[in-house]
């Protein structure tokens, strides 16, 4: 199938889409259902990209049922420059009480309700400093929620308390700017950086970080990770400039257990299958996505993707949420799709 | 004849042998023998196999060459010792397995599937080596690795093994299950070579037997001595067609006394000519305890069978293609199966796979994906297909993404008024690190600023705020509550008028903080271009902003205006910038606002006026302090 026409030739039961006005980089799918609608309606949040002051977050409704997706203009808020990303709440006390997290300029949280949407919170890095360092990313614990760590390019990760409002932790994460955050348990987290390592951090003993891989050639930053939910001991990560995925195992550090090189540019964005732990999502300028299973032997010529999905342009970020483990969103342009698995 | 009466673990020795010679005669995959366990009575599990497809690692301790036979027989071997380490669930298997066995990295995907079968157990009527048991017929499953769950309970493991044919018929009281990686399509022949070359026996002792098939062949109705109340069953179920031999496991009975469906008659009908094939399909159960205890001669068997298949081409030909299509479409139209037990295949499937692999220590297959039978977005992968979607990449590479971590930092950071720092716009990735210096720099005036900040917070909350909490709304504040201050003491010290005094300190503070404010925010935006003029009146500043927040600074040290009502006297202070005819607009707009100036005083230093204007309210209105400081600030505002 020519994959210049697969976009048209594509049948609206497998791929909903969403034309936003403007171009979007971060998603967020919500971890609880609509309150007031039926199970079938799923929220997902989208942070505009333009390269001003004046950002939007908007909310759209996505329904399984009538495979729609459709923006909610009372839940739609301003946000100062683009949101650097964005993420629910992972575990949701009631459908009602449904939190958003965006991280800019400073975390803020942002409580979701049927009509309207709250600013709760704004989290200030630094009360003592004049600036506050911009975030890059942060991550949401979802074995303890009421952590979230993020990460700026001040080299430094913060591990906030948002019950309490406090900062539980600040650490001098990496030698330059921290790109990237990700938990893998209540008190473990890991970081990749500018200086190009990924490096695990456990909040009982803030004095060492383990490097698990650095990149080969010295200081080519790496600009994503993914820890691999289902199996605590993969983790995925991406270079600058580069079309390989690195696969990791933490337990023997330095040697990537896989690195799969079949997008045919750089990768953007990637996801672990959140039903499967041999399932990985990955994104690219190509304006690919590739479903990849890892298996128990790579062949001579490395391993395949099992499957693919192109897009008409260079795919940006790439979702795949543990609520709907049957779609992958994607987000190209200012288009966001949402893909049947 | 009594069926050799098998005891439910022995499996006859040569039963290897003579699987190996099964399906290296057709050139399959794999074979295996499921027998009905002695520990569980009525369930089928994994008797003995012959393992005869793609092999990626050899591992012998020999240095000879083996020949075909007994490599395959070695392989089965490496295989099912593999299995025992695995599941006997060492940790550390590697260790303990000597060099020359297995290891999982070594395996195909097909001999994978082989020994995971290896932990598979049947119920008798559940999957398809019970179901063939229970319903003592042959089952052809086409396309395997595309067939339902429920159908074929290991389809999933079959799809990642691209085993695509796999067929079942009973025997000696258990299964043999054969499969294949191509697709095959359902070959009585096949069936019938196989049962001669594990028999052994070419013909059977049908003599009997023919007269009452060429009966049964016309009958319509089912088969009246055949038996049985298998009730019509609709060509969609068809997945398996009779096995007219039956080797009944349970009774040795002689008879054909098989289930037979009506199934069996629309092919046979199909078959006008084919009595003969029909024929060897029946192998009597003494022909197969002769079978068992033959032990040689396997070579003659499959020669002999041989000569079968080659009298009945002739004959059936024509038919057979027709009977194969009814039954690819059959095997098609699979529905869901009457299999209850199938879901608990699933499981099972899912749990020996998770705690069999969960031992070994390699990436391994892992849970399949939801997908089998869903319409999905993505289309499988092909190396050939090349980004066609030819985004030329005119931009650079990760352009959103660099800019997400990038740029948007850089926004922020322009953004802050204290932007003194590292004029450094971090392009982080291209620039090198900081060294020590610099970063000692850096430091020093981190701690600069943190000071300067706590003293701003200490400072915004001694004046109480009016709502904004930036800097310059607290030194603004600040500059006035000191100044009304000092007014009080002033007033304290040389009036003792106590009505002045109350009313004077009736101007609520937030009404000064506000009028203060409003002035400055709005200043503050359109003003961005007036010139400085620092001229300050005493004020108690802790640096020289030098910075481009000076601008808002000159207002809030030049602009002041007091005003304070006592019935009808209106006493109004106003300190701002001096310019033609400001005194003049003063003086209309109080007596706007029906007030009598009754003394004013004026002076001007430094291009400051300041103006003291004692009045009295004309009439019986009356105009609140906001009203008269809000007039008069838009005659100052004005330009």
């Amino acid at each position: 199938m020519e994959n210049s026409t697969q976009e048209s030739n594509l049948r609206s039961e497998i791929c909903v889409t969403y034309d936003s006005p403007y171009p979007i980089y971060a998603m967020a799918v919500s971890n609880a259902a609509a309150a007031s609608a039926s199970t079938h309606i799923r929220r997902i949040a989208v942070g505009s990209f333009i390269e001003e002051f004046n950002n939007r977050v908007d909310i759209l409704s996505f329904d399984h049922d009538a495979l729609s997706l459709k923006p909610t203009p009372s839940l739609s808020f301003d946000h100062p420059y683009p949101p650097t990303k964005l993420m629910f709440h992972p575990t949701p006390a009631t459908s009602a009480a449904n939190i958003l997290a965006s991280s800019g300029d400073y975390l803020r949280l942002w409580d979701l309700r049927d009509s309207s949407i709250e600013p709760i919170s704004v989290f200030n890095n630094s009360k003592t400093s004049e600036f506050c360092a911009p975030l890059t990313s942060f991550d949401w614990n979802e074995v303890e929620p009421r952590r979230i760590g993020t990460s700026s390019i001040d080299t430094t990760c913060t591990i906030w308390d948002i019950e309490k409002g406090v900062v539980e932790t600040q650490l001098i994460a990496h030698d330059k700017e921290v790109y990237d955050i990700a938990w893998g348990e209540a008190g473990v987290f890991a970081s990749v950086s500018a200086d190009g390592s990924v490096r695990i951090f456990d909040l009982r003993d803030k004095e060492h970080s383990t490097i698990i891989y650095e990149s080969p050639q010295p200081d080519t930053p790496l600009l994503r990770l993914a820890w691999n939910k289902q199996d605590l001991r993969y983790m995925a990560t991406i270079l600058m400039d580069s079309n390989k995925i690195v696969i990791l195992d933490i337990r023997s550090p330095t040697m990537p257990v896989a690195e799969l090189e079949r997008h045919q540019a750089s990768v953007n964005a990637i996801a672990w299958a959140p039903q499967s732990s041999r399932h990985i999502c990955s994104a690219g300028d190509d304006g690919q996505a590739l479903l990849w299973e890892l298996p128990t032997v790579a062949g001579p010529n490395g391993i395949d993707p099992i499957s693919m999905y192109a897009a008409g342009a260079e795919i940006n970020q790439l979702q795949w949420s543990e609520v709907q483990s049957d779609w992958i969103s994607i987000a190209f342009a200012n288009k966001l799709q949402l893909l049947k698995v | 004849m009594a069926t050799e009466n098998l005891s439910q673990e022995e499996v006859p020795e040569n039963l290897k042998k003579q699987l190996a010679l099964a399906v290296r005669s057709i050139e399959w995959c794999y074979a295996i023998f499921w027998t009905i366990s002695s520990e569980q009575p009525g369930v089928l599990k994994w008797g003995d196999g012959y393992y005869n497809g793609d092999i990626k690692t050899r591992k012998t301790v020999q240095a000879e060459e083996l020949n075909a036979d007994q490599l395959g027989l070695q392989r089965s071997e490496q295989l099912s010792e593999l299995y025992a380490s695995l599941s006997a669930g060492e940790t550390n298997p590697q260790a303990k397995r000597p060099t020359a066995a297995l290891s999982p990295e070594d395996l195909t995907d097909t001999e994978w599937y082989y020994l995971v079968c290896m932990s598979f157990e049947f119920n008798v009527g559940q999957g398809l080596p019970g179901r063939t048991l229970a319903k003592n017929q042959t089952i052809w499953l086409c396309n395997a690795h595309q067939a339902d769950t429920k159908v074929f309970i290991r389809s999933l493991l079959a799809k990642s093994a691209s085993i695509q044919t796999v067929v079942c018929f009973p025997h000696l009281g258990g299964v043999v299950e054969l499969g294949a990686t191509e697709l095959v399509l359902k070959d009585k022949k096949l069936i019938q070579n196989m049962k001669t070359s594990f028999l052994e026996v070419p013909y059977p002792n049908v003599s009997k037997i023919p007269d009452q098939i060429n009966k049964n062949v016309r009958n319509d109705n089912g088969l009246v001595h055949h038996q049985v109340s298998v009730p019509e069953t609709s060509l969609n179920e068809l997945v398996e067609y009779p096995e007219v031999n039956i080797c009944s496991p349970n009774n040795g009975s002689n008879d054909f006394g098989a289930k037979q469906p009506n199934e069996e008659l629309n092919i046979v009908e199909d078959i006008d000519g084919e009595a003969c094939q029909m024929q060897s399909w029946q192998f009597m159960d003494d022909e197969i305890s002769n079978c068992v205890n033959n032990s040689a001669n396997s070579s003659d068997c499959i020669s002999q069978t041989c000569d079968n298949p080659e009298d009945t081409i002739a004959v059936s030909n024509g038919k057979k293609v027709t009977d194969n299509e009814m039954h690819e479409a059959q095997e098609f139209n699979q529905k869901k199966l009457n299999s209850s037990d199938s879901r608990g295949g699933d499981l099972h499937y899912q749990s020996v796979l998770s705690t069999l692999l969960k031992s070994s220590q390699q990436l391994i297959l892992g849970p399949y994906f939801s997908n089998s039978n869903k319409v999905s977005s993505f289309i499988s992968w092909r190396k050939d297909i090349l980004s066609s979607s030819q985004i030329l990449q005119t931009s650079t590479s990760q352009r959103l993404l660099k800019k997400v971590l990038t740029e948007v930092a850089r926004m922020h950071e322009n953004c802050q008024l204290e932007s003194g720092k590292r004029d450094g716009k971090r392009d982080g990735l291209s620039k090198p690190a900081i060294d020590d210096i610099d970063r000692n720099h850096v430091l020093s005036e981190r701690k600069r600023r943190e000071k300067l900040n706590e003293r701003y917070l200490i400072l915004g909350s001694l004046v109480p705020s009016g709502g904004k909490v930036d800097k310059i709304s607290v030194l603004d504040r600040s500059i006035e509550r000191l100044r009304e201050l000092e007014k009080r003491i002033e007033e304290l010290e040389s009036n003792s008028d106590v009505g002045m005094l109350e009313s004077r300190t009736r101007i609520k503070p937030c009404d000064a903080i506000e009028r203060t404010s409003d002035n400055y925010g709005t200043k503050k935006n359109g003003n961005s271009k007036k010139p400085l003029t620092n001229k300050r009146k005493a004020c108690a500043m802790e640096e020289p902003r030098t910075d481009n927040g000076c601008s808002l600074l000159r207002d809030s040290s030049t602009d002041n205006i007091t005003v304070s009502v006592v019935d009808k006297d209106v006493l109004i202070e106003i300190s701002c910038p001096w310019r033609e005819s400001v005194l003049l607009e003063i003086m209309e707009a109080t007596s706007k606002l029906h007030l009598d100036s009754q003394s004013i005083r004026s002076s001007n230093t430094d291009g400051i006026l300041s103006l003291t204007i004692k009045a009295q309210f004309k009439g019986s209105k009356t105009a609140s302090t906001g009203l008269i400081t809000q007039a008069i600030q838009k005659v100052i505002r004005r330009y």
